[in-house]
């Protein structure tokens, strides 16, 4: 299948830039609406922290519900640029070109939609911004670092600010380009911002090197996040479904499943919104969809693992928590709905080349795989504390409130929102690894065939 | 020996199952002590009453032979607390004297603590408390009234330790087995519920302790309690020694 | 873009020549004869070492199978002989599927690690007799078996431990086939019959490429599962149901992983050796050590991770039986070995392979490799012994109430710890005898597939990525 074309320079600059340069007509519409949204739920947050939790459907023992299921969804989420960007920059695969930014980006901006979540859900969270984020020892006492509440911040932080970091130095070339194209204030912002950037091989090289470097730096801090969220969960012993030793890497592997689908239901809506279908290819949801099948059965094999050794004590409490989990009304249609969109339709579908060039077919199932990974959080940690435990008089008392609902829908109304902002003033596909891309592959004859080939340093 | 000196003490609590007739007494006064707010209807159906202590009670065997046994049911004030360790503003942290204390002004109210106990005896106050015109004055000014968004618990009744170590202190003497009384024990009719100091060999929790009736709840999560249980005598089971703690 | 050689300026960034196809298979094919006296003698001692473990093993199933608290080194060596055998040919695997160039003249290498497995099911035959049965005294103690026989754990890690054995070797046949005829072809004497018998009919049409692919894709899509479920039930038959109050969900991950690193450990000193002593540079590029570098780099971080994950849990779970689980296995009386297998497996070689320039080499890329397996053995000695130390009596407790004292080996454990590590070098040593060590036409794709090619002003390789 040859898909690839020779595209100029030009070509590609104008097609690239055509949300900044120009704006597409369904733009303005589109980020009113989502902007309405947001104004609504920021409203119903501020109304949430004025009336006190009460509001939510929290009640005791399930403590944690629907925020902090939608907080490790959203961190889950901000997998994917990573994954996408680091480690398939550190193992050279071409693919991987025209959908960095857009990963990046969704890294950023998810990370940021998730760091409102255990704010929000916080009792008085005006506190936490004093005790937790300053960190400053004015009230003579540390925070308590032995707490995955404290390692959360630092984790998650510390991710967002090198994410940050990663998107701008890829970002560089692209802002020395829209400089030189620009007038006005936004050619005064983008001289700003692409901080002197004129293309010379030193400049080149130092953004080479920095970005590997940090790809590097990156993949540890991309474990531990989401180790660490897991390990909110997996160190209580005395929640039976959460104290499980494969929760972290179960986790990372889940988040990767969702993010990296995440980013296939970008990369079709910016190939069918933008229409770059030049540079977002059906080859390129073909190599995703691929090793997407690969991590989505591993996962599976972890959910085994962790179902497998949950009934391994055969304890009586860990029993019925599971039979609730999966037999009792309302979990069991949630558990069915979780097991066939998180696995059952899409990767088996995914086994087809035809559907993993299919676009349309592509989009659907990676929105299926993310509402069976949104309900997989939610099976873990709401059944996890509605179990009836002894001695108390009070269980599965949980459902989520108007108020959850609609900051859950928020968060997706927000991360949509600076996207659309971003790709106002930023080009969504990197155009120098567009070009760095036809630079790098060449076709090679073998025989009588023609075969793709990529350039490879010597050995 | 007692002393009045801060950390020479070991606070803890004797609970004998055995005694208790589920008047539910203690969970008056208690609610009466500490400003709890009052469990509306409201609040109790949507599982959000607040009760430092209650009574739990079970039927055994079937109707017509139907027995009710109550446990009452209060923080354990673990050695080895599941929620200490995972608040990460110290609100709540483990004292000299054997106390898992609450501290209502560092808690950002995460909740985390409360998933962490296996008893499921801490409170959040999803609401400002509200208190009827009649009570406002009815309230215990020794003990802060817990504004919304923070975490509550049994705390022994601090203010009423306080209360008496620092008094013997001044007086200089120490303080005498008994002389505190939370208000559970103090309002307990059949002395099912006993408060006391652990260090101490002589005091009357510690004799109570070494009965061979004693368990702590659920020890398997190895919190190791100083809230000490002593099983039920079945008066119609036919063998007895040894098979005393199988309550639990 | 322009193929032609290039003048270069340092040996290191020479362009790998390109060699014929023809000659390629003549070479090759040459290696398998004509054994130095080195590796004859290497053979000999291998040998006698592994005849000598296996009668050591008779001998203690003799003496000692009344008392299974003394076979944790036996069920160690399983671990770690399943782990090397298991995990090598995955090397030939997981980087295929990613259609990576560099892998292709080391599969057969990583393949030849399949036939190991003999080694594996040897030293599991007197462990399936003394692990206790399920129900014993009337208690049933906690495993994945929950409702079933009671002979269940022996017969099916038995069987998987089989069929495994038998995957391994049906994917190497299946991607043995083109070389066997290249042996019908070149080879003499017994090496040309048996290629004659088992090329069955190869000529290389294009239906059987296709065929030959397909099987390759189909065998090793099926070995990694049973791979990963051999590790299941050998981690929880023979380790975590011998302890009670041990649940720890990630350990067969943890042991898949660690044993695929000791798989491309082993990979890696086999590829030295062979490189070295069958004058194979021309064949194995610096490439595949740099690959595999990064690769093993990657695993002794994942090592570590799958560890501390399992680790914190217990640690803050402080229920009693994590209290009792990490007792046994890293506080107690196994902490030296834990401490000496973490510095091994993770410590000094992630300080080793962090440097492109080991990686990029051979001599440290092997002493690292090295560390590796003696780190592995001694991070299965510390997993399994402990485990199988748990007095039979006490199986059925909740959790385990005494910390049993450390088993220390007797005479009879070293020789058999010694023959089960020999008998599998010895295993690869007889079989690149039969067939080449460097898969020919893997070798002749790979040359097919990449091209020196003058790159601005360096050398650069295009590689070609067919679909």
């Amino acid at each position: 299948m040859q898909q690839r074309r020779e595209l100029d320079q030009v070509y590609t600059n104008r097609k690239l830039l055509n949300g900044q340069l120009d704006t597409p007509k369904w733009w303005a519409p589109t980020v009113s609406i989502l902007g309405v949204i947001v104004l609504l739920g920021l409203i119903v947050i501020a109304i949430m922290i004025n009336k006190g939790l009460g509001v939510t459907g929290l009640s005791r023992p399930v403590y944690w519900g629907l925020f902090i299921t939608t907080f490790v969804f959203w961190v889950g989420i901000s997998h994917a640029g990573i994954m996408i960007s680091a480690i398939l920059r550190l193992t050279q695969a071409e693919w991987r070109r025209p959908v960095t930014r857009a990963a990046e980006l969704l890294t950023v901006f998810s990370l940021l939609t998730a760091l409102v979540f255990p704010l929000i859900h916080a009792g008085r969270p005006w506190r936490i911004a004093y005790w937790i984020m300053p960190y400053d020892v004015a009230r003579g006492i540390y925070p308590n670092i032995r707490s995955p509440l404290i390692m959360d911040p630092v984790a998650i932080s510390t991710y967002l600010i090198g994410s940050s970091l990663f998107l701008y130095i890829a970002l560089l070339p692209d802002l020395g380009n829209l400089r030189d194209r620009t007038a006005g204030w936004k050619n005064a912002m983008y001289t700003v911002l692409a901080l002197g950037w004129r293309g010379n091989p030193r400049q080149w090289k130092m953004q080479t090197v920095g970005g590997i470097l940090l790809s590097a730096l990156m993949l540890p801090i991309f474990v531990s996040v989401h180790s660490i969220v897991s390990w909110d969960f997996a160190i209580a012993a005395a929640v039976e479904g959460w104290h499980s030793t494969i929760f972290a890497p179960y986790f990372v592997i889940g988040a990767v499943h969702s993010g990296v689908s995440a980013v296939v239901t970008m990369m079709a809506l910016m190939r069918w919104l933008w229409k770059w279908d030049d540079f977002i290819r059906p080859e390129h949801f073909d190599a995703l969809a691929r090793p997407l099948i690969v991590v989505a059965t591993g996962w599976l094999g972890f959910t085994f693992l962790e179902l497998t050794f949950a009934l391994y004590g055969q304890d009586a409490p860990e029993i019925a928590l599971r039979e609730m989990q999966m037999f009792e009304w309302p979990w069991n249609l949630l558990f069915i709905i979780f097991f066939l969109t998180a696995y059952a339709i899409p990767v088996p579908m995914w086994l087809f080349k035809r559907v993993r060039t299919n676009i349309a077919l592509m989009f659907w199932t990676s929105i299926l795989v993310n509402i069976g990974m949104w309900l997989e959080r939610f099976l873990i940690i709401v059944p996890g504390l509605a179990r009836r435990t002894p001695f108390v008089y009070t269980w599965e008392a949980y459902r989520p409130s108007a108020v959850e609902w609609t900051i859950f829908i928020w968060s997706f109304a927000w991360v949509t929102f600076l996207m659309l902002l971003f790709s106002k003033f930023f080009p969504l596909v990197p155009l120098f690894e567009q070009k760095e891309s036809q630079v790098f592959t060449d076709d090679v004859m073998i025989g009588r065939a023609k075969v793709p080939a990529i350039v490879r340093e010597a050995d | 020996m007692t002393t009045a000196a801060f950390g020479t003490h070991n606070w803890g609590m004797v609970v004998d199952v055995d005694k208790c007739i589920g008047c539910n007494a203690c969970v008056v006064a208690c609610q009466a002590e500490n400003n709890i707010p009052i469990n509306t209807q409201d609040r109790v159906e949507r599982a959000r009453s607040i009760a430092w202590i209650r009574v739990e009670r079970y039927w055994i065997g079937d109707f017509p032979d139907a027995k009710a046994q109550f446990i009452p049911i209060m923080c354990q004030h673990c050695e080895n607390a599941p929620c200490e360790p995972v608040c990460p503003v110290y609100a709540t942290y483990h004292d000299a004297e054997g106390m898992n204390i609450q501290v209502y002004n560092r808690c950002v109210g995460t909740r985390y603590c409360a998933n962490g106990c296996p008893y499921i005896v801490r409170f959040f106050n999803y609401w400002e408390p509200v208190w009827p015109e009649s009570l406002r004055n009815h309230l215990n000014p020794d003990v802060t009234v817990r504004s919304r968004g923070i975490m509550e618990k049994c705390s022994f009744c601090v203010h009423r330790i306080r209360r008496v170590a620092r008094g013997a202190r001044s007086a200089g003497v120490e303080i005498a087995d008994g002389a505190i009384q939370t208000a559970c024990s103090s309002a307990c009719p059949t002395s099912a519920l006993n408060f006391g100091n652990f260090n101490d060999p002589n005091s009357k929790v510690s004799k109570m302790r070494d009965d061979k009736r004693h368990y702590t709840l659920l020890d398997q999560f190895g919190t190791d309690p100083n809230v000490i249980y002593l099983a039920k005598i079945d008066a119609n089971k036919k063998v007895g020694a040894g098979e005393a703690s199988s309550h639990g | 873009m322009a193929s032609e050689a290039i003048a270069h300026e340092s040996e290191h960034h020479a362009p790998p020549p390109q060699v014929a196809a023809e000659i390629i298979a003549r070479e090759l094919v040459a290696t398998t004869t004509g054994a130095s006296g080195r590796f004859k003698v290497w053979a000999w001692f291998l040998g006698i070492a592994s005849i000598a473990g296996i009668v050591a093993l008779v001998l203690k199933f003799i003496d000692q199978s009344d008392d299974s608290t003394k076979w944790g080194y036996v069920a160690a060596m399983v671990s770690f002989l399943l782990s090397i055998a298991g995990g090598a040919p995955m090397v030939a695997m997981a980087p295929v599927m990613a259609k990576a160039n560099w892998v292709r003249p080391v599969t057969r290498i990583a393949s030849l690690f399949s036939f190991a497995g003999v080694a594996t099911i040897i030293m599991l035959i007197p462990l399936v007799a003394i692990l206790p049965p399920l129900v014993t005294e009337g208690a049933r103690r906690r495993t994945i078996w929950y409702m079933a026989p009671d002979y269940s754990p022996h017969v099916w890690t038995t069987l998987s431990l089989v069929l495994l054995l038998v995957t391994g070797i049906a994917l190497f046949y299946s991607a043995a086939l083109p070389d066997f005829a290249s042996m019908r072809d070149h080879a003499t004497g017994w090496r040309q019959r048996l290629g004659k018998r088992l090329a069955r009919g190869w000529v290389g049409t294009d239906s059987q490429w296709r065929t030959l692919r397909m099987r390759i894709g189909m065998f090793g899509t099926f070995y990694f599962l049973i791979l990963v479920f051999v590790n299941f039930l050998v981690t929880s038959d023979f380790g975590q149901s011998l302890v009670p109050g041990w649940r720890d969900a990630i350990l067969p991950m943890y042991h898949t992983v660690s044993g695929f690193q000791a798989g491309v450990a082993g990979v890696v000193i086999a590829l030295y050796f062979s490189r070295k002593y069958m004058k194979l540079e021309k064949y194995v590029h610096l490439d595949a050590f740099w690959s595999l570098g990064r690769l093993l780099f990657a695993l002794t971080l994942l090592w570590i991770y799958f560890f501390y994950s399992s680790f914190i849990v217990f640690w803050y779970g402080r229920s009693e039986n994590d209290i009792a689980t990490l007792n046994l296995q890293v506080r107690g009386p196994m902490m030296g070995v834990f401490i000496a297998g973490m510095v091994l497996i993770w410590v000094v070689p992630w300080w080793i392979l962090i440097w492109n320039k080991v990686r990029r080499g051979t001599g440290a890329m092997v002493v690292g490799s090295f560390i590796i397996l003696v780190g592995l053995l001694l991070d299965r000695i510390r997993t399994f012994v402990p485990a199988w130390s748990v007095p039979p009596d006490q199986i059925h407790e909740r959790w385990l109430k005494v910390i049993p004292e450390a088993y220390w080996p007797t005479l009879f454990d070293v020789l058999i710890m010694a023959g089960g590590i020999s008998m599998v070098a010895f295993i690869v040593m007889m079989m690149t005898r039969v067939l080449p060590v460097l898969s020919v036409w893997q070798v002749q794709e790979f040359n097919l597939l990449s091209k020196p090619i003058r790159y601005i002003r360096g050398h650069a390789t295009l590689v070609a990525k067919p679909d």
